[in-house]
């Protein structure tokens, strides 16, 4: 799968094309809002990562010429500016995705394989990670037999990480997926109620299938 | 003309006027006493009608000084007045208004000119350390974006051992800490510099408190911290969705970080006439009472928060002024060490 990884700044670039290349993408890199915009016309691309702030011509007037001209490829959008409203602007303007800089690498690296992928998600009712499983239906989660009660948040939650399986989810996607908040709250809150699904889900369970990444987020697969 | 020469003018006007009104006043009294001459005597009459001419030409004459005066410094003074109103209206958000002149070329038109030349000025150096602020926050987005991606990389590095990796995380955690405290201020450069546009929709705000409650119920437990809901009357304010639910989430998150085990929250909401009365009550060390009146302070942090090492930026509470104030309401903060600490929000309703 091909990408086009739009920043100007180049370490960030850098560690970003790196970083995508180690899971496997084909990558290829451009400081210019205007060779870009050329670029993403001229080549079939998988996923774009579109930076804001650009030398040439600036990441959204970029993103609204690809969509005027009917291109429809999978856009990323990265910002340093972090403003509430941008995110909103960013998907007006026809970007399927929005990440705040600074970013987790392993959200970005996440969001681009979703991204990629997109059409192919499954659409599945209900959501099975090894012996778990979610009814999105009914709202109804068990694991070994076992029924158990979830709040409307520990089911958006279980929801979100078991679409997400085998993904590392980054704090920012949560809280931007579960809570539908567009900044961060500042609080722990993302950390206590992943502890709560896990006392639920995992204790008295093996093989444990919520995991901690250390200074990234969690992940819901079936081996360590 | 300037303001010397009309009142000069203004004042030969007033002064002749009464003059005249004098002159008409003795001329008719002079010509009166010529026709009674013949018939009294002359002394008897003299004493008389002086005071006859004092009361019927004096007083009018000094009555349209009077009035006359009153009119011209009324006059005169109209543009101070005028002018002091347009500039107690002048704070730092409206410094770019200009305030509005005669065009007659005046002293006062004058003092206006640079009077709104200053303003100018003012509103440039305003400008220009927002500006500034706007763009250092951007700034530094950049290298924390790159030591955040360039440590996360090493950390991935399947060379490195268990105690190098500890030490990469803890630093990706300052990383975020700093990212934080730059999201903070960006937001309230922002907010002082009126770029922030907030949402003006009906929101319910017993369901933003509801909804909460349920989340300082998970945070709270942990630091064994009872929460409870008093009252949660039926609310709805005209407002931004998101902005409120951060400010509740804010409050909520500081009563949990400054009690102490064993301690308690108190929710309440009600109507009060046209407003929406929150209040957040824990209980937990508090803060003195010469130390309250700073809270709202950017990057104000009482001792407790040094003494626990809690963690934190320093910057919610002024954030939760901001949002309170762009909803037009009140915040208000009242602490009695070791017993109750209240924060309480006023918020008009829709």
């Amino acid at each position: 799968m091909r990408v086009l990884v739009v920043e100007d700044e180049k370490k960030t670039a850098s560690f970003v094309r790196k970083a995508l290349e180690s899971e496997g993408f084909a990558v290829d890199c451009c400081g210019r809002g205007d060779e870009a915009l050329a670029t993403a016309l001229a080549t079939p691309l998988d996923g774009i990562v579109l930076d804001i702030m650009l030398p040439g011509r600036d990441g959204l007037s970029v993103l609204r010429q690809l969509r005027a001209q009917g291109n429809r490829t999978p856009v990323l959008l990265l910002s340093a500016r972090g403003e509430v409203g941008e995110r909103v602007e960013g998907l007006d303007a026809g970007a399927d995705d929005y990440l705040p800089k600074p970013f987790v690498l392993a959200e970005l690296v996440a969001r681009v394989r979703a991204l990629a992928r997109r059409g192919s998600e499954s659409k599945a009712t209900v959501l099975r990670v090894a012996d778990l499983t979610l009814d999105t239906i009914s709202h109804r989660a068990q694991r070994g037999g076992q029924m158990f009660e979830l709040t409307a948040r520990e089911f958006r939650l279980l929801e979100f990480l078991m679409r997400s399986a085998g993904r590392i989810c980054g704090r920012m996607s949560i809280i931007q997926k579960v809570w539908d908040y567009d900044f961060d709250p500042g609080t722990n809150l993302v950390d206590v109620y992943v502890k709560r699904l896990r006392e639920k889900i995992d204790d008295g369970f093996e093989p444990k299938l919520l995991q901690t990444v250390r200074g990234i987020g969690y992940v819901l697969k079936e081996a360590a | 003309m300037t303001i010397r020469t009309r009142l000069t003018l203004w004042f030969t006007a007033v002064f002749t006027l009464s003059l005249l009104v004098m002159g008409v006043g003795t001329f008719l009294e002079i010509s009166e006493q010529l026709r009674h001459a013949r018939r009294e005597s002359a002394a008897e009459y003299a004493a008389e009608e002086t005071s006859e001419m004092i009361l019927e030409a004096g007083l009018p004459a000094v009555l349209l000084g009077l009035l006359g005066g009153w009119w011209l410094v009324r006059r005169a003074l109209a543009p101070v007045a005028d002018l002091t109103q347009a500039v107690e209206k002048i704070h730092d958000r409206n410094l770019s208004g200009q305030l509005p002149r005669s065009g007659n070329g005046d002293e006062l038109d004058r003092l206006t000119e640079v009077f709104n030349a200053m303003t100018a000025r003012l509103d440039g150096s305003f400008q220009h350390i927002r500006e500034f602020t706007l763009h250092a926050s951007h700034e530094l987005k950049t290298p924390l974006t790159i030591l955040r991606g360039e440590l996360e990389t090493a950390l991935h590095d399947e060379s490195a051992n268990a105690a190098q990796k500890e030490k990469l995380a803890s630093q990706i955690d300052e990383i975020e800490r700093l990212a934080k405290i730059v999201d903070g201020l960006t937001l309230l450069t922002k907010a002082d510099a009126g770029q922030i546009e907030l949402k003006c929709e009906p929101v319910r705000l017993d369901e933003l408190v509801r909804e909460c409650v349920a989340d300082a119920n998970i945070l709270a437990p942990p630091q064994g911290v009872e929460v409870r809901l008093d009252s949660c009357d039926e609310t709805t304010v005209a407002g931004d969705r998101h902005r409120l639910r951060q400010l509740l989430l804010n409050l909520a998150d500081n009563a949990v970080k400054y009690n102490q085990p064993g301690g308690r929250i108190r929710f309440s909401l009600r109507r009060e006439g046209p407003f929406a009365a929150l209040q957040i009550a824990n209980t937990g060390a508090g803060l003195a009472a010469d130390l309250q009146g700073r809270v709202f302070e950017r990057f104000f942090r009482g001792d407790a928060s040094r003494d626990r090492a809690i963690e934190g930026c320093g910057l919610g509470l002024s954030i939760a002024q901001w949002i309170v104030k762009a909803h037009r309401g009140q915040i208000q903060f009242a602490s009695q060490p070791n017993e109750w600490t209240t924060v309480s929000v006023r918020l008009p309703l829709a």
